[in-house]
């Protein structure tokens, strides 16, 4: 009989060899994660085994269709670009320090201004990413710059401030 | 540049400094096709489809946190009451089903998983009746599994065996959890006028009308209203605070709107609300109270705390409703007593009392939240309490909630430490006087006219 399951533990056990899933077999998202660490083939039919996308019911594609249509904040054509702020101590250095990361990853900057409100600097830069690039990963370096008794980096999409900012 | 520097160093504010986040995405899981005449093929069942479903809603809110850098707190899942697809299998014993649900949960990392649940506002079925006699064995024994019950409703009335039974069910779910300072009684709601999209725990369940799945999203943002209001100053009137909260729900459920969207794009299903709720934790500055005392009272449950609770709610609902395609939920203010540092410190101070808090709950947007009570409370009183809270729901065609947790050993003024989201409560003082009489008598308290609508 098919097995039910396939769970971390049954890929722990089966050791190096692949691993047959049937048509009806649930593979739970630990026993993917514990194959691809231990590089187990799942394989099914004699190909590779890949997970089917649940069927989410009758009203999911419809909904899907209809999801665009949903108006979006109005906004020009910046779609895509993302918002790094730098607030913190004045000194010197610290624009090349984020735009350091920012030419690394490959992004431009499309605008940037910098003042001083009381005895703190607040930079703002528009950014265009370079298509494909990562925007996890840059903002995980960003977010590194700077630190408590410094300056704090933040970086957000534009799309959250247009839906904030405007109707 | 499309926004001034204000707009965006305000947004910055707020999420860096003001606590605003998504507190919750919760994608709906219909059951109903689990059932089966054998318990332990209906709890596969219900395993299998709980991570089917649910297996890339983490992968998915975290991608959409990194993506748009909104935070999102927490993940979790909300399915059909499970007294509704137990029947076919006559089985009086449902915790295993708990367990599946348990297990599920923890296999797709969601932290809490609503649904262990039943309707019984009008009156029991079978498979209700087994699912009360399991809800103290399901919370003593699961870990992420929230229960919850619907005991009355504007058209129904209040179901007052239903509420005397449930009284039990919550002094054994204490005894049961007595280690952990009845910590299960946290993860247990009843309801008058459930609501059958609410993504927030105890409470989340999918009601009949729902979709095979559907995504939910529940916003928060008390830090944000709170330090608006402190900017605005005490010397503006009450218009110019009402005013300043809608307009800062409105940019709280922006997020939630942008968010649910984004979600339910990415994981292929239908997008159902967003619940405008300010949902307080007990974080520093994350607190409902502390917006009651910037808007004019001293303490939280000085009087005057019902008039400005009702002010926020109601201006809460207007920013968000235009806010977002579909609200829906509870969508107020919360006001869970235990994660809310400022309504342990009004409790502490002997500002708020429970008969306050009970008064609040008529304009809140839930009802009696994380209220301790001594672990000794007899069942009549604690009868006598949510009645009371149900009353108000029905009368008032609101939903009104009662998590009450007696705490085990502990009496009035003591406080209990449960930790996490669920916070430190001071164990409150329900009176000396009791209802047995009420308790013994059972039957219901008939629909009040206001139900009558057709």
């Amino acid at each position: 009989m098919p097995r039910r399951f396939l769970t971390a533990e049954d890929v722990r056990r089966a050791g190096a060899g692949p691993i047959e899933v049937g048509a009806q077999t649930v593979v739970t998202p630990h026993a993917r994660q514990v194959a691809e660490e231990l590089g187990v083939r799942l394989v099914t039919g004699g190909g590779d085994w890949v997970p089917a996308s649940p069927d989410r019911g009758p009203d999911a594609e419809g909904a899907q269709a209809s999801l665009p249509h949903l108006p979006e904040p109005e906004g020009d054509g910046e779609s895509g670009s993302v918002i790094v702020t730098a607030v913190g101590r004045n000194r010197p250095g610290v624009l090349a320090e984020v735009t350091q990361i920012l030419s690394e990853s490959g992004a431009s900057i499309a605008d940037i201004s910098q003042r001083m409100i009381e005895g703190y600097f607040h930079m703002v830069l528009v950014v265009n990413l370079s298509p494909g690039s990562d925007f996890a990963s840059i903002k995980e370096r960003l977010d590194c710059l700077g630190g408590p008794e410094d300056y704090a980096v933040n970086v957000m999409h534009e799309r959250a401030f247009r839906f904030m900012h405007r109707v | 540049m499309s926004f001034t520097e204000r707009e965006i160093l305000e947004t910055i504010r707020m999420v860096a400094l003001e606590t605003l986040d998504i507190r919750t995405t919760t994608l709906g899981i219909n059951l109903l096709d689990c059932a089966d005449p054998d318990l332990e093929t209906t709890c596969e069942k219900v395993y299998a489809k709980v991570v089917q479903q649910g297996a890339e809603l983490v992968n998915v809110a975290d991608s959409i946190s990194a993506d748009y850098g909104v935070p999102i707190v927490n993940k979790r899942i909300a399915v059909t009451p499970i007294s509704w697809l137990v029947g076919p299998s006559g089985a009086r014993d449902l915790v295993p089903v708990a367990r599946a649900l348990d297990l599920a949960a923890k296999e797709v990392g969601v932290d809490f998983i609503g649904g262990f649940s039943a309707y019984v506002h009008k009156g029991f079925t079978r498979a209700d009746d087994a699912l009360f006699s399991s809800i103290p064995g399901a919370m003593a024994e699961t870990e992420r599994v929230c229960a919850s019950v619907s005991l009355g409703s504007t058209r129904a009335g209040i179901n007052m065996d239903a509420v005397a039974r449930f009284s039990e069910v919550i002094l054994e779910t204490a005894d049961r959890t007595a280690s952990t300072g009845g910590l299960g009684c946290a993860k247990l709601v009843a309801f008058c006028n459930a609501v059958e999209d609410n993504p927030f725990v105890a409470g989340a369940h999918i009601g009949p009308g729902e979709a095979e799945t559907v995504l939910n999203v529940g916003v928060s943002g008390p830090g944000v209203v709170r330090s608006a209001l402190e900017r605005l100053g005490p010397d503006v009137d009450l218009l110019a605070v009402a005013e300043t909260v809608k307009r800062t729900a409105f940019k709280v459920t922006r997020m939630g709107e942008l968010v649910g969207r984004e979600a339910a794009r990415r994981l292929g299903t239908t997008f159902g609300i967003v619940d405008v709720s300010l949902a307080p934790t007990p974080e520093i500055g994350d607190s409902v109270s502390d917006i009651l005392e910037a808007i004019g009272v001293d303490r939280t449950g000085a009087p005057g705390t019902i008039a400005v609770l009702a002010l926020l709610t109601d201006a809460v609902k207007k920013g968000g409703a235009m806010a977002s395609s579909a609200v829906g939920g509870l969508s107020g203010a919360f006001i869970p007593v235990s994660e809310d540092q400022g309504m342990i410190e009004a409790v502490a101070d002997g500002a708020l009392s429970l008969a306050t808090l009970t008064g609040m709950t008529s304009v809140c947007s839930v009802g009696l939240d994380m209220v301790a009570v001594p672990g000794d409370t007899p069942a009549n009183v604690l009868t006598g309490i949510i009645a009371d809270e149900m009353a108000i729901g029905m009368v008032n065609q609101k939903t009104t909630a009662a998590r009450l947790i007696p705490v085990p050993g502990k009496g009035p003024g003591e406080t209990v430490e449960w930790g996490g989201l669920l916070g430190t409560a001071i164990v409150q003082d329900p009176g000396s006087f009791g209802a047995d009489v009420l308790h013994r008598r059972g039957g219901r308290i008939p629909a009040p006219l206001q139900g009558y609508k057709n």
